[in-house]
């Protein structure tokens, strides 16, 4: 099957400063992508780039399988984290301009995607909140029914039942086999809506799988002994633990993989416990993005 | 109308995981009965508010495992012929699991295994009240 959006070893260097470095990544037709990173990680970066508004300093981007050109963007809508709106112009002007500009443009889609969201039609777009104007340019972009999205922070500004309601656009499109990318400093909405979830530290991949098998290898495997915690040999160098902390009698060891294999060497020092504890995406997160570089290796896509 | 399930997003327990013990669990309990329709896997993940990846890859085990069944273009339905007495070796499974959990903790914390086997009789006692001899 065809990559919707392929991202082949993508860097960009603004003068000295590296903003992504490295970076491939494939999102599938029906799939639910969600790029997590700190501010400054790179997310924004690779967006503008995967839409051709900057020059790739090196690496490829293709979407559905070709380079971008103008037609591209019949089939793909983008929104942006910061609404690119016309202040003077009403949300009806916006969608008179879409219906202008778009083949796919759905008069009766946008009219019920504007009753979900409960805008006024005939209001200057300068007039609504931030949170408004973000629900117009999602408006705007679920109303071309593309093929592809690209979303950069979609529910900034958006209270919880509307966060909520762009999920379900996300989830909908994506049943009828559309795919999405989209940045979310939420890590809760990332865990809802991905299937497959990428993380980016100073412009690098430092986690890239499906959420469930990610959840099904990154563990916290937690020895506790009678007397203080031995030194394991060979523990600090084996590239499946992000982490380790020790205080006292406890080991702890962040595992990537293998946690049963590592609770088995913490047995052979007799401690009185060891227990593997499960991680959310929120813990994964923050292990990746504290911990040391390493990228963890692709798991299984649904 | 109520999802028939429900799912703990934040938990770091896979979500198909979570849904493929909850249609066993409403299969074992009989919540959902043989020959029953499931929702589709856009539905059920518009009402959970999942990944529909994630919903498809949940009923595929459940198929794998005789739990469901599913037939193009009509959708999924809860198998007529053995899914209950599967769905309950599937619900043993995880009681064992979780038995298991507490009492590997139990040790770790101490307990002796006397006295541990005498706190489970008691336990089970207060579940399964003796009503008269046999």
């Amino acid at each position: 099957m065809e990559h919707s959006i392929a991202i082949r070893d993508l860097t960009k260097r603004y003068g000295n400063f590296t903003a992504v470095s490295g970076l491939t990544l494939e999102v599938e037709p029906g799939s639910i992508c969600g790029l997590l990173g700190p501010n400054g990680a790179g997310k924004s970066t690779t967006f503008k780039c995967l839409l051709g508004l900057a020059r790739p300093t090196s690496g490829s981007i293709a979407i559905e399988g070709k380079p971008l050109t103008p037609a591209t963007f019949q089939d793909l809508a983008y929104v942006p984290e910061k609404s690119a709106l016309y202040e003077n112009l009403t949300l009806a002007e916006h969608l008179e301009y879409y219906r202008r500009c778009y083949a796919r443009y759905d008069a009766a889609r946008a009219s019920e995607l504007i009753d979900m969201f409960k805008l006024d039609r005939k209001k200057k777009v300068g007039k609504f909140s931030k949170g408004q104007r973000t629900a117009v340019s999602l408006i705007l972009a679920f109303s071309l029914r593309p093929r592809i999205f690209v979303l950069d922070e979609p529910a900034s500004g958006l209270d919880p039942i509307f966060q909520r309601l762009v999920l379900d656009l996300m989830i909908e499109a994506a049943a009828g086999g559309a795919s999405v990318l989209f940045s979310s400093h939420q890590i809760g909405q990332v865990e809802r809506a991905a299937d497959r979830v990428a993380i980016l530290k100073n412009g690098k991949l430092v986690v890239d799988g499906s959420v469930d098998e990610l959840k099904t290898t990154e563990k916290i495997v937690e020895a506790i002994f009678a007397t203080a915690a031995p030194d394991i040999d060979g523990l600090a160098a084996d590239p499946r633990i992000r982490r380790i902390e020790r205080s006292g009698r406890i080991i702890r060891a962040y595992v990537s993989d293998g946690s049963e294999a590592i609770a088995k060497r913490f047995e052979e020092f007799s401690p009185r416990d060891v227990s593997i504890m499960d991680l959310g995406l929120e813990d994964i997160f923050l292990t990746a993005v504290d911990g040391r570089d390493a990228t963890i290796p692709h798991g299984d896509l649904p | 109308m109520a999802a028939i399930f429900t799912v703990d997003p934040r938990s770091g327990v896979p979500l198909y995981l979570q849904l493929i013990e909850q249609v066993k669990r409403a299969v074992a309990l009989g919540t959902l009965a043989p020959g029953e329709q499931l929702p589709t896997v856009k539905s059920l993940a518009l009402d959970l508010t999942v990944n529909p990846n994630t919903v498809a890859r949940a009923y595929r085990d459940l198929e794998r495992d005789g739990i469901i069944e599913t037939s193009p273009g009509r959708g999924s339905f809860v198998r007529s012929n053995g899914a209950p007495g599967e769905a309950r070796r599937a619900a043993e499974d995880v009681a064992v699991a979780m038995l298991g959990e507490a009492i590997r903790q139990a040790k770790a914390l101490g307990l002796e295994r006397m006295r541990l086997e005498a706190l489970l009789d008691d336990l089970v006692g207060r579940w399964f009240p003796p009503h008269g001899e046999e």
